[in-house]
């Protein structure tokens, strides 16, 4: 089953002389539960790609089937709805909000869902255990590393139980060792919660360790592999 | 909780925009107890004068003017077709010689008590203690409260009226009264007052006449004007004229004319504290529009990354409005209290109880005004960042 799907995706910026076209016609399909990679240039169009997955940017042309809903007729506050309840987000530096505790930091994004604060407070304590933090609940931000950072931004993500999480070079911020922790860590609540994850990299080699990698190179797809590696149940 | 973290994230900012604040609303609230002082004394003014015709000799008026009139001009007046009751007035000064170049407020005065004058008059005033004089008291007076507390009295006290000026001449005499009554605070005229007997108050004012032609009078035969009351659907105005038009040797003057002149007193105090509004809103208003925007600048990552997790237009624009309104309500808060207490402090300092009134109504003005300039001033800075496109500004360096 789909939990996303782009259809003709093509989007420009800037008008006349000074347009650019960052996507043109880009289809392609994440099934429920996949983990995929997004590689390819800078200007190749990859960010762009997830902004548009991600709700955050309407398309120039094409269609966002999200769950099956044309994400192109929903208004913008429709749109933040559904980001809020169905897509995580994970930024390349952490984004997390420096007066609040990792605790607080993981349940910023209920303030907008308006879900049970109790149940979700039971999930944010579990996900902290989950990704290793759980001695660092009240911690800020600047009191930890860059991996222990990420991890907090990888448990907000899950906090309201989405369907796809969007990743933008996630492990750019961070050493290799980290960085291959933390891809650990997102395949395994990729096999047990069955959320697909989707994430733009410009390392290879940690792309090579996902399920399926998708090339883009100025704006157009230009390969869609699988890869060895066996597929989360 | 987290407006006040990010209150304190930048305290130096924070603490200088609120004190712009403070500064606008210390303004109003020091302003507004001056403003609310004077319009209560105007308005026990509108209310006495209004419902009554001030009566005195055409050649220089009652009150404290030097015009004097016969005490027969009395019955006159009260034969006037549509007068229902007219009552003596005799009024000296309490504390002679004492009165400043700069006065605020009704310098304490002396004047006949008269039951009937109270009885007709709309403006009520009601004893805390004790009784009033009657007719046939001697050496007997009734305090407003203002001149009670000057003097620290109570019932059963003495006090020597006119009260001795620090250069009395050789001449000056006053005399021995026992307080008999302390009237309830009225935040107006007869708070200043000593009420006395008819007969001692012209006993007074005699005394009061230049020794040279002391003799030549009976003070009891003299009065410095007269209150008249109109029967019930008289105009005062037209009733006012026909006494100035029927009694030879006196000048009526129109309720309508008082009521005015009090108006515009009002007016320039209104004006005083409008001035001081438009000072907070200048100081204050101005401050937290240039630490909002800077904050608003400083976090587009926080914008952008809040909008991409779900906030929706209107949850950015509450989550900006709520900082700087929590802003101007602390600001309001401090400055009320400065002003508070600063008006507090001078009014204790003033032995007739100060010049500064803060009311419940000035109270609730300043702090709602407080909080509308600062989620005012926090409008235009909160929709900046609320129209903010998620994806510029998860990329703003």
């Amino acid at each position: 089953m789909a939990t996303i799907q782009a259809l003709g995706l093509t989007k420009d910026y800037g008008k006349g002389e000074k347009l650019v076209r960052a996507l043109e016609g880009v289809t392609l399909t994440i099934e429920q539960g996949e983990f995929v990679a997004i590689v390819g240039r800078s200007g190749s169009g990859k960010t762009t790609m997830l902004d548009c997955m991600g709700l955050l940017m309407r398309p120039t042309e094409g269609q966002i089937l999200l769950d099956g809903t044309d994400a192109g007729l929903l208004t913008d506050n429709q749109r933040a709805e559904i980001r809020s309840r169905r897509i995580g987000f994970i930024f390349q530096e952490f984004n997390l909000l420096p007066t609040m505790s990792a605790m607080e930091n993981i349940l910023l994004p209920l303030r907008y869902s308006h879900g049970d604060r109790k149940a979700a407070q039971r999930r944010a304590s579990a996900l902290l255990e989950e990704v290793g933090l759980a001695k660092r609940t009240h911690h800020r931000p600047m009191q930890m590393s860059g991996g222990e950072q990420q991890r907090v931004a990888i448990a907000r993500s899950l906090i309201n139980e989405p369907t796809l999480v969007l990743g933008d070079e996630p492990m750019g911020e961070v050493d290799t060792d980290t960085a291959n922790t933390l891809l650990g860590l997102m395949r395994r609540i990729n096999a047990e919660s069955g959320v697909s994850f989707v994430i733009v990299t410009h390392d290879l080699d940690l792309a090579a360790r996902t399920d399926r990698v998708i090339r883009l190179r100025d704006g157009h797809l230009i390969s869609d592999e699988r890869t060895s590696i066996p597929r989360a149940a | 909780m987290e407006i006040l973290r990010n209150l304190r994230r930048r305290k130096l900012r924070t603490t200088l925009t609120v004190t712009g604040i403070v500064m606008g609303i210390f303004a109003l609230t020091t302003m507004g107890a001056l403003a609310e002082h004077f319009n209560m004394l105007l308005g026990g003014g509108i209310t006495y004068y209004g419902s009554s015709i001030q009566i005195g000799s055409d050649t220089g008026g009652g009150g404290f003017g030097a015009g004097y009139m016969s005490l027969d001009t009395l019955s006159q007046i009260r034969r006037v077709s549509g007068v229902v009751e007219a009552a003596p007035s005799v009024q000296v000064l309490a504390k002679p010689g004492s009165v400043s170049a700069v006065n605020f407020g009704v310098p304490d005065y002396i004047m006949n008590f008269d039951p009937k004058s109270f009885d007709y008059s709309a403006f009520k005033v009601s004893l805390a203690s004790g009784r009033w004089p009657t007719d046939s008291s001697r050496w007997e007076v009734a305090l407003g409260a203002s001149f009670a507390s000057e003097f620290n009295k109570h019932v059963g006290d003495s006090i020597y009226l006119p009260v001795r000026p620090s250069d009395a001449t050789a001449d000056f005499i006053n005399h021995r009264f026992t307080v008999i009554g302390i009237a309830n605070k009225t935040l107006t005229a007869p708070d200043s007052g000593a009420f006395v007997s008819l007969h001692d108050a012209q006993m007074l004012m005699g005394e009061s006449i230049p020794q040279g032609i002391r003799s030549s009078v009976d003070p009891y035969k003299l009065i410095s004007g007269v209150v008249a009351f109109g029967k019930p659907g008289v105009n005062l105005d037209t009733l006012a004229d026909r006494i100035t038009n029927t009694v030879p040797g006196v000048k009526a003057t129109k309720p309508s004319d008082l009521v005015s002149s009090f108006k515009a007193g009002g007016a320039v105090f209104t004006f005083m504290t409008t001035a001081a509004a438009l000072l907070a809103i200048i100081i204050g208003g101005l401050s937290v529009v240039n630490t909002m925007i800077m904050s608003v600048t400083e976090r587009v990552r926080e914008i952008g990354l809040k909008k991409a997790i779900g906030a929706k237009t209107r949850n950015i624009l509450g989550e900006f409005l709520a900082e700087s309104t929590v802003m101007g309500l602390l600001g309001g808060a401090v400055g009320f209290l400065l002003g508070l207490l600063l008006t507090l402090a001078l009014n204790g300092s003033d032995p007739s109880g100060g010049i500064f009134l803060i009311t419940p109504r000035l109270t609730v003005i300043a702090l709602v005004f407080a909080v509308a300039l600062g989620a005012g001033a926090g409008v235009i800075p909160a929709m900046r960042a609320a129209k903010m496109d998620p994806v510029t500004a998860l990329r703003a360096q």
